[in-house]
């Protein structure tokens, strides 16, 4: 029997969330920030998949169908979300979230 | 005897303050934990030494604004503080914690683990490299080291399908969307570093080390409801029966996202590239 618990797991997925967290705070770049987006999005999906395999039980795969889903979904918002930097950059000439504060030219 | 100079003088001061400082905080933390030092002398002694460490980091640090008085006394007792409650965490939550652990290990160290801890230091050092290097190329690439240890880490816990889908949708998708936009904002001009660069190694470490203690003592502390363990067998036909059957409706409405993202993204991208052909027409 391996000795990694559901703690383990839990640390790690903890220790994603706050780096992801980090970069969403101190990124000025867009991109950037969207990489930190999906930094916390994989740390939610660690957390998922190991209740899935810990606390869910033998033959229930509700969270593993979570986790699908939340990588659908981070693909759709990568797609999304850097159109819009894109656009933002066409529009303003920079990527700096700071500078980019309204929705006009 | 040569004559010293006098900010050379000075730095020596805060040089030896500092030194005073640490040996003070070591030396009465080994005598009461070694020698039976009362805790109120201790925490008194402690409390000095913090001022004094204080004192002579600010002669290197922030010197802008000088710290005299009690606006000294003010800023050690609130750095006392916080070094006391990190002090008291590692002490009775982490130390246990990793006593035991290591007892437990000690026995019975396993290739499974070490494969397992190998896939989490890949994780979090790749998630670290994303979250602090300062170019923006570099983080790119530590995340793609992110998603492969995350890929590792849901093989671990038996979810074949997902890392596989992890590996393609995300190293293979999201990765090379990113590296994308970054290459595209990067060509015409602008810094591809851009971050805050003075404020966000303190800030971001400040702010990582909190989140990561909370959940920490969350995911060790909590009594968590554990289900028998389960045998390792390939999900992917029971993935799909449920999706098929019981998350029928949110599978639809996944696809229907997905569609609408992919024509919104399109419509977006699109207009981009006509007005820069515009501009270029213009030029």
């Amino acid at each position: 029997m391996t000795t990694i618990g559901l703690p383990h797991f839990l640390i790690v997925g903890g220790a994603l969330f706050a780096l992801g967290m980090v970069t969403v705070v101190t990124r000025r770049n867009a991109v950037g920030i969207l990489m930190g987006v999906e930094l916390i999005l994989n740390a939610a999906n660690v957390n998922f998949i190991a209740f899935n395999h810990f606390v869910e039980g033998p033959g229930k795969l509700s969270g593993q169908v979570f986790a699908i889903f939340v990588i659908v979904l981070a693909a759709a918002e990568a797609a999304i979300g850097l159109a819009i930097v894109l656009a933002i950059y066409q529009t303003f000439r920079t990527i700096d979230v700071q500078e980019t504060d309204s929705l006009r030219q | 005897m040569a004559e010293i100079p006098s900010n050379l003088r000075a730095i020596l001061v805060r040089i030896g303050v500092l030194a005073l400082g640490l040996a003070g905080i070591v030396g009465a933390a080994l005598l009461h934990r070694f020698a039976g030092l009362g805790l109120g002398v201790t925490l008194g002694v402690e409390y000095v030494s913090v001022t004094c460490v204080v004192w002579g980091l600010n002669g290197f640090l922030f010197r802008s604004t000088p710290l005299r008085g009690l606006l000294l006394l003010v800023f050690s007792a609130a750095a006392f503080g916080v070094l006391f409650l990190v002090a008291y965490f590692l002490a009775k939550v982490v130390g246990p914690f990793v006593v035991n652990s290591a007892g437990q290990l000690v026995g019975l160290v396993h290739l499974v683990d070490l494969i397992f801890y190998a896939f989490a230091v890949m994780t979090i050092a790749g998630a670290a490299g994303c979250a602090f290097s300062r170019n923006i190329i570099y983080s790119a690439w530590s995340l793609l080291f992110a998603f492969m240890g995350v890929a590792g880490l849901y093989v671990f816990l038996g979810a074949d399908f997902p890392a596989v889908a992890q590996v393609l949708i995300y190293v293979g998708g999201i990765l090379v969307l990113i590296l994308f936009a970054i290459m595209l904002t990067k060509q015409i001009g602008g810094d591809p570093k851009l971050t805050n660069a003075h404020l966000a190694l303190p800030v971001g470490a400040a702010l990582a080390a909190a989140t990561v203690a909370t959940l920490t003592y969350m995911a060790v502390m909590a009594p968590w409801k554990l289900s028998p363990t389960r045998s390792w067998e390939p999900v992917s036909a029971g993935l799909g029966i449920a999706f098929l059957t019981d998350f029928l409706l949110p599978f639809e409405v996944a696809s229907v996202v997905l569609l609408a993202a992919l024509i919104g993204a399109v419509i977006i991208a699109r207009k981009e590239i006509k007005e820069t052909s515009d501009s270029v027409l213009q030029r």
